[in-house]
Formats: C-alpha cells, sequence, structure tokens
C-alpha cells in the first residue's frame, strides 16, 4: 500500500507526463466535477456555492472515494460571498434567484445594458485599468457609484468587502490545495487566462453587441483586444503555478466558428489570443486550452503553437478528429460526452471510454475528462463507471 | 505585445505618480518604493480577478 505521499507522486508523474504528450503508466484521470461533488458529499447547489468550506470538503469526500488522479480543489469556483460582497448583477445564485439545487448561472444583460457602451472603446483602448475602475466597476455592481457621483456607504463596502471576501477565497484554495495533496491528489490547474475577444464578449459588450462591431468598428475591437492582451497575459502570469508543473486554463467561449466568422477569428482572436500563449510557454507556462463548445473548424490553426506549449481539451469538439490533427503536437483531454454521464447506462459510459481511449491515447498522450464540467445531473454510478472503465482500459 | 497607456500590467497607481505626493523621502527611497508597488499590485489584482474571474 503505498503512501499518499508516493501516491501523491506517482499521480503527478502520471499527470505531467500525459500533459507533455508522453507515455505514462496508465491514462491519467481529471475529472473537473463541480456541481456532482455536492450531490455525492449530500449537499446542495447552495451549500457549495454559497459556502466554499462545504464546496472543499465535497471535492475531499469525493477524492476518498474515486482514484481519481488530478481535480480542481473547487470546480463550483464562483463562491458566491464575492460578487454578493460587491452586489453583481450579472449572476443568479442556488438559493437566492435559482432553486437551491440549480447550479449558478451567468446573467448576459440585453444589447442596450451592455456593460460597456459602444462608444467606450477608446477609453478602454487608452487605459483598461482606468476603464475597469471607473467605469466598468460602477455598472456591473449595484452597489458601486460611478466617478463623480456621491460617494456611498454601500459603494465604499462593495470594494472593501469584495477585495477581503476574494482574498480570503484564494487564500483558503491554497490551503485546500495542500489539503488535496494530502489525500494524494494532485490540484488539476493553476492560474487563469481568457482570451482578449471572449473578455469582451463576456463581460464588457455582450456577445451581441460585440458581433455588432466587429462589422460596424472591427478596428476598435482589435485594438480593444491588443490593449487587452499585456493585462490578461499579467494575470495568467500572476496566478500560474510557481513550479510551473500544473497548467494555466484558458476557459474558450465564443470566439469560435460560427459564433464569429473565419475572418474575425483569423484577423482578431488569434492574433491577440497566440503571443499570451507564447510568451506563457516562453515563461515556462503549459496552457490548458478548455475549448467550451465545438472549436473544430480551428484545429490546424491551433498547431502554429510550439509543440508541447498546450494541452487542448474537446468539450462538443470531435475527439479523434483533434487527435488526427494535433496529437503529435499536443496532449488531449477531454471529449468524453457529458449527456451520457447523464443519460446514458453504465455499459454505455464504459463502452465509450474504451473507444476514446483506443482512439486517442494509445501513445500516451491523453487525459480522461468530460467534455464539460460535471455537474449534479451526472449519476453516480456512470461517473463510477468512467472512473473505473478508465482503469481497466487506460493501462499501458 | 505592446503596453501603452498611463498604467502598465501590475499597476494601479505609478509609483512614479505617487512619489510626487510625498516629501523628500529620508530613508531607503527603493523600499519604499517596493512596498507601494507591491501593495498597489493587489489593486490591480482585484479589479483584474472580478473581470476574468468572478
Amino acid at each position: 500500500m503505498p503512501s499518499r505521499e508516493e501516491l501523491y507522486q506517482a499521480r503527478l508523474k502520471r499527470y505531467c507526463t500525459a500533459m507533455h504528450n508522453g507515455k505514462p503508466d496508465m491514462v491519467p484521470l481529471r475529472p473537473f466535477v463541480a456541481e456532482f461533488t455536492a450531490k455525492y458529499a449530500g449537499f446542495t447547489c447552495q451549500e457549495v456555492t454559497q459556502d466554499y468550506r462545504k464546496a472543499f470538503q465535497a471535492v475531499l469526500r469525493c477524492v476518498e472515494d474515486f482514484d481519481w488522479d488530478a481535480v480542481v480543489g473547487n470546480m463550483v469556483y464562483v463562491f458566491a460571498g464575492i460578487p454578493q460582497a460587491m452586489n453583481l448583477s450579472y449572476y443568479a445564485f442556488p438559493g437566492v434567484e435559482l432553486p437551491p439545487d440549480v447550479g449558478f448561472q451567468y446573467k448576459e444583460p440585453p444589447e442596450e445594458r451592455a456593460f460597456m457602451l459602444p462608444e467606450e472603446y477608446d477609453l478602454l483602448i487608452e487605459d483598461p485599468t482606468g476603464y475597469l475602475f471607473n467605469v466598468w466597476f460602477p455598472r456591473v455592481s449595484r452597489d458601486a457609484v460611478p466617478i463623480g457621483e456621491p460617494v456611498t456607504f454601500r459603494n465604499n463596502l462593495a470594494y472593501l468587502k469584495g477585495g477581503m471576501a476574494m482574498l480570503d477565497y484564494f487564500t483558503a484554495m491554497g490551503k485546500q490545495n495542500e489539503a488535496l495533496k494530502e489525500k494524494g491528489v494532485v490540484p488539476a490547474i493553476c492560474g487563469i487566462l481568457k482570451a482578449p475577444l471572449d473578455i469582451l464578449a463576456d463581460k464588457l459588450r455582450g456577445y451581441y453587441g460585440l458581433a455588432r462591431d466587429l462589422v460596424e468598428r472591427p478596428g476598435k475591437v482589435l485594438q480593444a483586444c491588443e490593449a487587452l492582451m499585456p493585462h490578461l497575459f499579467k494575470v495568467a502570469l500572476l496566478s500560474a503555478d510557481p513550479e510551473k508543473q500544473l497548467p494555466v486554463t484558458m476557459w474558450m467561449h465564443r470566439s469560435c466558428v460560427p459564433l464569429i466568422s473565419m475572418d474575425h477569428f483569423r484577423n482578431i482572436y488569434w492574433p491577440t489570443t497566440k503571443p499570451i500563449l507564447e510568451e506563457l510557454w516562453k515563461e515556462g507556462h503549459q496552457v490548458l486550452m478548455y475549448a467550451e463548445g465545438n472549436w473544430d473548424a480551428h484545429l490546424e490553426t491551433f498547431r502554429e503553437l510550439p509543440a508541447g506549449s498546450i494541452i487542448y481539451h474537446v468539450d462538443r469538439g470531435d475527439i479523434f478528429k483533434a487527435h488526427r490533427i494535433l496529437g503529435d503536437r499536443f496532449a488531449l483531454s477531454g471529449g468524453f460526452p457529458n449527456d451520457l454521464l447523464t443519460f446514458g447506462t453504465a455499459e454505455e459510459v464504459r463502452e465509450y471510454c474504451r473507444k476514446i481511449i483506443q482512439g486517442v491515447a494509445r501513445d500516451g498522450g491523453y487525459i480522461m475528462d468530460a467534455g464539460a464540467i460535471i455537474q449534479n445531473d451526472a449519476s453516480v454510478e456512470n461517473v463510477r463507471a468512467l472512473t473505473e472503465a478508465t482503469r481497466e482500459y487506460g493501462q499501458y | 505585445m505592446e503596453e501603452k497607456g498611463p498604467r502598465k500590467p501590475g499597476v494601479c497607481v505609478p509609483w512614479e505618480e505617487k512619489v510626487k505626493e510625498l516629501p523628500p523621502l529620508s530613508g531607503d527611497p527603493e523600499l519604499v518604493r517596493k512596498i507601494w508597488e507591491e501593495v498597489d499590485l493587489f489593486g490591480y489584482i482585484f479589479i483584474w480577478h472580478c473581470l476574468v474571474s468572478f
């Protein structure tokens, strides 16, 4: 029986070998288990979203019972205490706006109430950090007041409590990662990145507003992305693993065909994303490109990145196609359909697991995971089947 | 990646701006600058994580 430390070292080696497109002793398992952990541990979505200590407990409970190599310390991630401290307008939380057992939701405002107005591009381009503090934050927070208006008690508290809550959560997350290691489990990721065009859609102009801007003012969109680049790189670098073992994760949202055109991808998205990935690689950090949705139209473009610099995660795309196009340069993860975890039988789960491993993992360079984060719709039986089948079929 | 504008990545209030508000420094100016920049970074982390993470 290996000690927890020996188990941790073996799992770390397995995970890192696969991420560098090598062949470990077996296929690593790195399920991004989110609200599933609540279901398994007997909590509601409200409990793990509003009390990160319960979210941490739920993850630790799962790793005691499932043979997983790496997990995220809290994949429910948005600890509600932070947005609530700032009275942010763009979330709906379980137990507040939503039923207690529904995962939290992001609410994008209608185009006419976007958090950034179309005529504000120059303000953002000139001084991104100043824009966020002076214009954006007072717009997304119901408590913060715009510059020039009388300051209020609630305004002051929005910044103070928001900052303190964030510090508290990040500090606790560090301790949670230590707790995972003590259980022999690798914290799966470290550091966050979003592409400039994605963040422009997600939190500034909204998808519809950005889609209009790409047609009406593409030059400004490009300039805004260029202005955001060094900051998003800085955020990624500041949050990256100092040991340079765990990847920064780039959460990829809506900048793929057909949500934008191929021209916009080639001329705006990629020229303002690729340099960030290359710079992180120069600094010694791999990036997990978590390609939400289907980014198959861009696989050939991703080949331009330095070999080994990324791990490419497949959600709704074709994992077998991704392997054919990218497999000689990068490790892959995911590709297992979430709906099978919810609606399939354990035997169907096992069979699909075998199919993926045979199809893309024969020479290593693959990490088992579902396509998207695993929420409370997934059945425990099927997650167990995924785990056991990966161990059964994934031996080298 | 070109860094433009009045605030470089990692900076909210640049040291060059802050030092003009201070009296002539009697001690080690590098120490004052270093601590100013380290703590100033927290403001930067706060607002950019609001945008990117929360």
